[in-house]
């Protein structure tokens, strides 16, 4: 390189001075337009990538990370991430990379599921998915908060929040075939869904999340009763049977009716998370329009044998309520008659306008005008027996005391009680009978009856005294041969005998004679010259008769 | 540059003569004329700003390769949802499904080729410099590989760019280029101009100066 440079320098050629200014050639441009191009693409990518939500799942079944993709109404919003394991081993944590812009989605709320092909009797859903693969749902919460860490749901909801509608809790003691998806009715339309179905252990009842569609939550009210309107309803009646049927899928996978119960208050439109009872079915709605809220403790002195849990509790056979158990758990310690746990609704014996003024029935006032319980006898086949509250009579004075956490509701024997006292009164009736005299009077008769046997007695003595004597027997043998004599006349009289034919000759005769003299007398009626002329003469001149 | 090109103690070069090449046609004249007289191309002893050049285009190749690689080449939209791919996570999933020669083909053409010729080029220029000791023929060996190899790394832009073209199959099926096939594109591309800038010849002359101990004018090269 210092050949050249000694070269021109030794030549002593005009040469033009090499200037290089610039410190910087433009060359350089390059590398800083390769960072800015380079940074320009790593801050684009990322912005493109969106916020990470971690959701968490109990299991990740069918969850694919980098192919699991979120959705919210069928619009692909994110993709799994990453599937991890929560820390405590009981979960698994989902990260979900949603796409940019979808802050707005990440709201306080917001739900989460899986959805994957789901069969059962009731619901079919996410079919699809056996082809493209489960995905994750997103239904958008309400709330104000950005939210990043969210709880997955287990099961799919079967409305998402963001429609608009009623949603109620049922409960029900016996739910029957009434399960996620069914149909609710409000006379025949369908209307509305069961959401989930859980079991509350405490209460032991059945708990249904049932969604009313918008247009018809203002159909229910306060006052609405549900019934389980599932299966075929066959009712006995006063006005004979009744077949009732709900539609084809109800009867194959439940479904729930409701409507105000004929005489109920309606009251005002439910409000969401109201929680209804379930009846098992319409007829037990009518019956049961109370709620029965009051427990009572009932202590009887005597059996309860046939008084069964859900037995009536009626007033004058008005439906009160119903048994809830009979345990002596409920007993004091030393208390010898058999608690009866009852629970009521006495606001039943309000008139309306007393429900509208929502004042309370004072059962204790009641009491002490004579209020009681009474065992009665509702079958006497199956000798099963109900609560019958009715006032009675010269009751002794009792008020309502109070057991552990219960009212104790005065008792009024009945049954055997009553049983005795009604002995009693015929008892007293036989008493008042006059026994003395008829008895007296039966001595006499028994005693002149006495006198008229001895009578006969001394009579028949007589008569055999007499029979025993030889005259006596000694005329039967003469009377024997008298009868003889007179049977002899008597054959000779009778048709055979020689008597009686002559008399019938004689008789014969004489009939013969009579006869042939009444056509002499009828002849001379008729013409009396036939004696001349003889009979035969008919119109004409009468001519003798010739010789023929 | 056959057997032994050194025992002479003093092979003339053309520069030393004051003689130029012209660039496009080859011409040798005087640098005094300044201008080719058969092409009227400007005639230059050696390529004006060689080093930095070269350097300027790898810095920004280097640049570049970090996105390349570290963002998803392709995005394949298919059954079961989107994929994005990386270079590297193609060669890991070839190599998971034991296609080893698919995944060593693409790692040598995609990773490797671009890294080594990024590695060429600087010791290039640091020998260009003279902070190298390594053999001058050694170091013209190495560039001309490097030349030779650094048009085959394109291959990722085209399978990449063929798919694009070829895979649309509606809802089946997508392939959409990802934000890494730029950049690696402009690395490739980058890395090609940085090895044209670079001018071998300088390695000779770093040679032939050492030799000489009369070394007048050691910033000459470095200036032009
Ligand atoms: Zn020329």
């Amino acid at each position: 390189m210092s050949d050249p440079a000694s070269n021109s320098t030794t030549t002593s050629e005009p040469r033009a001075t090499i200037k290089r200014s610039r410190r910087w050639s433009t060359v350089w441009i390059v590398p800083f337009v390769a960072l800015a191009l380079g940074a320009w693409l790593v801050w684009e990518h990322y912005r493109s990538l969106g916020p990470l939500v971690y959701v968490r799942f109990e299991t990740a079944d069918s969850i694919v990370s980098g192919k699991t993709d979120v959705r919210a109404r069928s619009v692909s919003i994110g993709m799994v991430e990453a599937v991890t394991l929560a820390k405590d081993l009981q979960s698994v944590i989902v990260a979900i990379r949603m796409q940019p812009d979808s802050e707005e989605l990440l709201r306080e709320g917001s739900r989460f599921w899986v959805v994957k092909p789901r069969i059962s009797a009731a619901d079919v859903s996410g079919l699809g998915t056996i082809i493209t693969g489960a995905y994750i749902e997103l239904d958008p919460g309400d709330g104000r908060e950005d939210v990043h860490h969210f709880d997955g749901l287990e099961k799919p909801p079967i409305t998402s929040s963001s429609v608009p509608g009623l949603r109620l809790v049922l409960e029900a003691d016996n739910p029957g075939s009434l399960n996620v998806g069914s149909p609710i009715y409000y006379k025949g339309f369908e209307v509305g869904r069961v959401e989930q179905r859980s079991f509350d252990i405490k209460s032991r009842r059945t708990n249904f999340d049932i969604f009313i569609g918008d247009p018809y939550a203002e159909l229910v009210h306060e006052g609405t009763a549900f019934w389980n309107s599932s299966g075929v309803d066959i009712s006995a009646g006063a006005d004979g049977f009744r077949v009732r049927t709900p539609s084809f899928q109800a009867m194959l996978s439940g479904g729930a009716t409701f409507a105000v119960p004929p005489g109920a208050v309606v009251g005002k439109e439910a409000t969401n998370g109201t929680v209804f009872t379930l009846f098992p079915d319409e007829e037990a709605t009518r019956k049961a329009t109370f709620v029965a809220d009051r427990r009572c403790l009932l202590f009887f002195d005597q059996s309860v044998r046939g008084l069964q849990n859900d037995a009536p509790v009626e007033f004058r056979g008005i439906p009160l309520g119903r048994v809830v158990d009979i345990s002596f758990d409920y007993a004091p310690t030393g208390e010898k008659r058999v608690p009866v746990l009852i629970e009521v609704d006495p606001s039943v014996l309000r008139n309306p306008s007393q429900k509208a003024a929502n004042e309370k029935i004072d059962l204790a006032e009641a009491v002490s005008q004579g209020l009681r319980a009474k065992l009665g006898t509702a079958s006497l086949l199956t000798g099963a027996l109900y609560i019958d509250i009715d006032f009675v009579e010269d009751a002794p004075p009792a008020t309502m005391g109070k057991v552990g956490e219960y009212e104790v509701f005065p008792t009024h024997s009945s049954g055997l009680v009553q049983l005795e006292a009604k002995v009693n009164a015929i008892l007293t009736k036989i008493e008042a009978l006059p026994i003395e005299d008829t008895l007296n009077k039966f001595g006499d008769t028994a005693e002149s009856l006495t006198a008229t046997t001895t009578d006969a007695r001394a009579a028949l003595a007589e008569i055999n005294k007499l029979l025993s004597r030889e005259e006596t027997q000694n005329l039967t043998a003469e009377l024997d041969a008298t009868l003889n004599q007179v049977r002899a006349s008597v054959s000779s009289l009778g048709p055979s005998g020689a008597i009686q034919g002559d008399l019938h000759r004689t008789l014969d005769e004489l009939r013969a004679a009579l006869r042939a003299f009444k056509t002499l007398s009828n002849t001379i009626d008729d013409k009396p010259n036939s004696l001349i002329f003889g009979r035969d003469n008919k119109g004409g001149d009468p001519v003798p008769r010739s010789r023929r | 540059m056959t057997p032994e090109p050194n025992p002479s103690p003093s092979p003339i070069s053309a520069a030393s003569q004051g003689l130029a090449s012209c660039h496009v046609c080859g011409k040798v004249s005087p640098v005094t004329v300044g201008h080719c007289p058969r092409c009227d191309t400007p005639l230059h002893l050696r390529k004006p700003q060689s080093l930095e050049r070269t350097w300027a285009f790898l810095i920004a190749a280097v640049i570049l390769y970090i996105p390349a690689n570290t963002m998803p080449i392709m995005t394949v939209q298919g059954i079961g949802g989107a994929e994005k791919n990386t270079i590297l996570s193609g060669v890991v999933r070839f190599w998971e499904m034991k296609s080893y020669p698919v995944a060593i083909v693409i790692f040598t053409a995609s990773v490797l080729i671009p890294l080594l010729k990024v590695i060429a080029l600087v010791w290039l220029c640091l020998a260009a410099r003279g902070r190298s000791q390594t053999a001058p023929r050694s170091l013209s060996r190495l560039y001309h590989i490097t030349e030779l190899l650094g048009r085959w790394s394109m291959v990722d832009v085209f399978v990449v760019a063929i798919l694009v073209c070829l895979v649309q199959l509606g809802a089946i099926m997508t392939i959409t280029p990802g934000p890494a096939a730029l950049c690696f594109s402009a690395v490739v591309i980058l890395t090609m101009f940085s090895a044209m800038s670079f001018d071998p010849r300088l390695i000779w002359d770093r040679h032939h100066e050492k030799p000489n101990p009369s070394s007048s004018l050691p910033s000459l090269p470095t200036n032009e």
